[in-house]
């Protein structure tokens, strides 16, 4: 039998100050980064509205809410938000009903497919239907112009409502995968009752079907929304250059215009409390109008549904909903391919024009080179401090439970709820050198700080959802046989959620390759992103070049999309 | 093995506090079962003896090793006390196999490689679980997890094994089994086993002392199952040990009266303590201690009987009160066995009183 001679092991143990206890030093550790990470930005952020110089003073922010262009901005903002919101989420129900419910085929491939634009960067979709439908020089109207002898362009993609669709084409798959997956997990008697008590099959949709899956229908709604309202690149390409702005976009603007003066940013926080205040009255007002509560019925497990049989709407469906994939997927995918291999953005589109020099150009080019080296630097440190850190943010919140852990959880929620941009501003604010002289302005290090601002929340969320399944007595019990903390949580824990990390890595991973909102406010001469870089590019009028990098920056995106769904099955596997 | 004693313990979750100056020494050697009713502060007593969680005031020793002073500030931490502890939710690692799992505390422990695997496997033995060493947990059922958290607390010779209710998701015979297999165990290691149920049958078969712990967190009895069946320490443990028929008692014109809720109070002929006819006092006895005897002055309605099988179980009705009665076959055989609907006069032996509940009606 093991015995302790009551000497060494005991007294190290003796309950005493000295000994550091790791847990208040990790909950420490949380609060004083969660500070510098996202607090400080955001308070910068109002205060520099609010106050110059140390005194109140709201001339600015008074001016920027008079000023006529600002207000037009925020209606073109609510009035592109609000249109997206309406039209992505009867297009997402609707087609998730139609490949969870009725009897369509090809359901797996379509539904693979319906997928696609949610991992299509928007502000490539929007460049390439500015290819196409262009007020002055679209190709598509160019032809049906010549085609049908018109005096104007059929189409004018460079409007609200250009900008509404392609938002819509994009964030649709909000609403459809929150919804297919509600209509997989419910209890198919609940329909099956309605139709025994005597409901048809429309009513039973209309009035059972439907409230059901209220709650994800709301859910995808609200995103949809909330990621409208900060979005920058769509409105940026289609109506930057015809003077219709939105908030991003106008942020972007003054800041651009003002070249990076602090009267230029001062400004600019002015108008991101403006589209901070819109985003929260969006919230509050869906959380008003369509949190119903959550129902029961709704079960984990899948179960098998019945289908309803579509007979001779089947095969019109089927046409539409390949249309639609067509339209919003392969069209937009074709068109940036084939710019790309033009010899001048204008030529007709005919074999001769066509030449591999664009990309001999672009990999030719610094620029292009450093982009993509700072895009993989940004995105894959964010994505591995952010994978650490919501982990540890996680962990506090959910098992040391300090005093405190509410803020804790809101404040790493918080930049979930702010746009890019505004997070940006904030990000200049505090980090050229107002706070103890630290100047990170123009280097990739504020980009960094940015992503991990922006994309803490996810991984807290996926760690936080994985912690919860570990149970406390599973790290008690490592304890008891005889594993110190840090050991118990070396062997226990971390690999019980160490799924759910790698998980956590590429949901910021991804998107931060392919970002745009945040770095374009913060990219220096040598620090520019992937994204920015095909902005600039496009702004400059090189257009085929920048076709050229967006269809290389989709083919880095769909390799690294493989190797996840690579990854994501083995794991299943074990 | 080694003996356990709590000493003056105070635990507090915030404002509330779970246990207030609890005492209790367990003998060396000995199986002994914390019985009490959910949420009256069992678990969290074991909390502090496993250095989970930490006492305001007094000292546990196991053995002649202390493990908790609060007023020499000595905490062992949980991972140096060498206690064994089957969880209640078994807390099987789900990412490591049957085998790993039991081998872990060893590891832990440094020990040889083929010593480990060896104690292992004679620890999956004694559980029956060898055949599933190279199983993950999520392909077991709940009673074979709970076998495997049982095996890996057993691989290292603890002082002290703690076992929270571990076979409550084991089927009626392989709980039987089980308990069967823990004495076994038991007497082999020669271990000091603490064993928490709220189930009084287990524990009854299981242990050789209870200790029966009340509502506040008090102890309120601590003996053998014997002492606290025909000598229980006051209502509670009376009441929770057992089933039990509580009848009001007072005093009537001449002598006690049984109160049934009915038209005129029934006279009692039994030995009644005097303080027992102050008033606010109930009759206390158990089913089985129930007889028939047509003599008695006490009528009661037969309104069922079942038979069980080695008893019969009655519901008879004295005036408006309900009691339950037990008769054993043997009984049955002598006395005969009464009928639904019948009037009985009946007898009640080993009667015990205790103050009536306050603002509670007792059936």
């Amino acid at each position: 039998m093991k015995r302790y001679d009551g000497t060494s092991a005991e007294l190290a143990a003796v309950d005493g100050r000295k000994r550091l206890n790791m847990d208040k030093v990790m909950t420490a550790v949380c609060f004083v980064l969660l500070l510098i990470i996202v607090v400080i930005p955001i308070v910068m952020i109002i205060y520099n509205a609010f106050f110059n110089e140390g005194r109140l003073e709201l001339g600015t922010f008074v001016d920027q809410i008079k000023e006529e262009k600002n207000l037009s901005a925020m209606w073109n903002t609510l009035k592109i938000a609000i249109g997206a919101t309406i039209l992505g989420t009867i297009m997402g129900v609707f087609y998730a009903w139609l490949l969870g419910r009725s009897d369509i085929p090809a359901k797996g491939l379509m539904r693979a497919l319906f997928n696609i634009p949610y991992m299509f960067p928007p502000f490539l979709g929007a460049m390439a239907w500015d290819m196409m439908f262009n007020g002055r020089s679209g190709y598509i109207n160019k032809f049906l112009r010549t085609l049908f002898g018109l005096k104007t362009m059929p189409i004018n993609i460079n409007s609200v409502w250009g900008i509404i669709f392609v938002e819509v084409s994009y964030y649709f798959p909000f609403v459809f995968m929150q919804v297919v997956s509600a209509l997989e997990r419910m209890d198919p008697t609940l329909e099956e009752s309605a139709r025994i008590a005597g409901a048809k099959q429309r009513q039973v949709i209309w009035k059972i079907t439907l409230p059901l899956v209220k709650p994800a229908i709301s859910a995808g709604a609200l995103l949809i929304l909330t990621t409208s309202l900060a979005h920058f690149g769509v409105p940026a390409i289609l109506g930057y250059a015809r003077g219709i702005y939105t908030l991003p976009t106008r942020i972007y603007a003054v800041i651009y215009n003002s070249g990076g003066s602090f009267d230029g940013i001062r400004q600019g926080a002015a108008l991101s409390v403006m589209l901070v205040v819109v985003v929260s009255l969006a919230l509050i007002l869906q959380n008003r109008i369509l949190s119903a509560g959550s129902y029961d019925i709704i079960k984990g497990k899948s179960m098998r549904p019945t289908l309803i049989k579509l007979r001779g709407a089947k095969v019109p469906l089927l046409i539409l909903a390949i249309l639609t994939l067509v339209l919003i997927v392969i069209v937009p995918l074709v068109m940036i391919v084939l710019i790309s291999f033009l010899k001048a953005y204008g030529l007709p589109l005919s074999f001769e024009n066509f030449t591999l020099d664009q990309y001999r150009t672009v990999f030719a080019s610094n620029g292009t080179i450093d982009s993509i080296k700072n895009s993989l630097f940004a995105s894959i440190t964010a994505g591995v401090v952010c994978m650490f850190l919501g982990t540890l943010v996680a962990y506090v919140v959910q098992k040391i439970r300090p005093k405190g852990k509410g803020a804790l959880e809101v404040i790493s929620m918080l930049p979930y709820a702010i746009p890019g941009t505004v997070l940006s501003i904030g990000v200049i604010l505090a980090w050229s050198g107002r706070i103890f002289g630290i100047n990170l302005y123009n280097t990739i290090w504020i980009i960094l700080v940015a992503y991990l601002a922006r994309y803490l929340s996810f991984s807290m969320k996926t760690s936080s959802a994985a912690l919860l399944q570990v149970h406390s007595s599973l790290e008690e019990a490592a304890r008891v046989c005889g594993a110190s903390h840090t050991e118990s949580l070396a062997d226990i824990t971390l690999p019980l959620i160490r799924p759910a990390m790698v998980s956590g890595f590429f949901l910021i991973f991804l998107p931060a390759m392919r970002e745009v909102t945040t770095s374009i406010l913060l990219y220096g001469p040598y620090t520019r992103t992937l994204g920015v870089q095909i902005y600039s590019l496009r702004d400059a009028g090189m257009i085929p070049q920048a076709a050229a990098l967006a269809t290389v920056a989709i083919g880095i995106i769909i390799v690294l999309n493989t190797i996840v769904t690579k990854l994501t099955k083995d794991r299943k596997g074990v | 093995m080694a003996n356990v004693k709590f000493d003056n313990i105070t635990v507090s979750y915030g404002n509330h506090t779970v246990l207030k100056n609890f005492s209790l020494e367990v003998e060396s050697g000995k199986i002994v079962c914390l019985v009490g009713p959910s949420g009256c502060g069992k678990t969290t007593l074991v909390r502090a003896l496993l250095g989970l969680n930490k006492p305001e005031t007094g000292m546990i020793t196991v053995g002649d090793r202390c493990l908790f002073d609060a007023k020499k500030r000595v905490n062992v931490p949980a991972e140096k006390r060498n206690i064994g502890i089957v969880f209640q939710d078994y807390a099987v690692w789900p990412h490591m196999t049957v085998l790993e799992n039991v081998c872990y505390p060893l590891k832990k422990q440094r020990r040889p490689k083929d010593e480990i695997q060896k104690r292992a496997m004679h620890a999956l033995e004694q559980v029956h679980m060898t055949e599933y060493a190279k199983h993950l947990p999520n392909q077991l059922s709940g009673g074979q997890q709970q076998r495997v958290a049982i095996a890996r607390a057993l691989v290292v010779d603890s002082d002290v094994l703690v076992m929270d209710e571990p076979i409550t998701n084991l089927d009626a015979k392989l709980r039987e089994e089980m308990l069967l297999e823990i004495r076994m165990i038991q007497k082999r290691l020669n271990a000091t086993i603490l064993y928490i149920t709220h189930d009084q049958q287990s524990a009854l078969q299981l242990c050789d002392k209870m200790a029966i712990m009340q509502q506040d967190g008090t102890l309120c009895q601590y003996g053998t199952d014997e002492e606290i069946i025909l000598h229980p320490a006051n209502r509670f443990t009376f009441e929770f040990i057992g089933v039990s028929n509580f009848i009001p008692i007072e005093k009537g014109p001449s002598g006690a009266v049984l109160k049934c809720g009915g038209a005129s109070p029934i006279p009692y002929d039994g030995e009644v303590p005097q303080e027992a006819l102050s008033g606010g006092y109930e009759l206390g006895v158990r089913p089985n201690d129930i007889v028939f005897d047509p003599a008695s002055p006490i009528q009661a309605h037969v309104t069922s009987r079942v038979f069980l099988g080695s008893e019969y179980n009655y519901f008879l009705n004295i005036g408006e009160k309900q009691v339950r009665v037990q008769q054993s076959m043997l009984d049955a055989r002598t006395r005969g066995v009464a009928k639904e609907g019948e009037t009985v006069g009946i007898r009640f032996l080993n009667t015990r009183f205790y103050p009536a509940k306050k603002g509670e009606q007792t059936v």
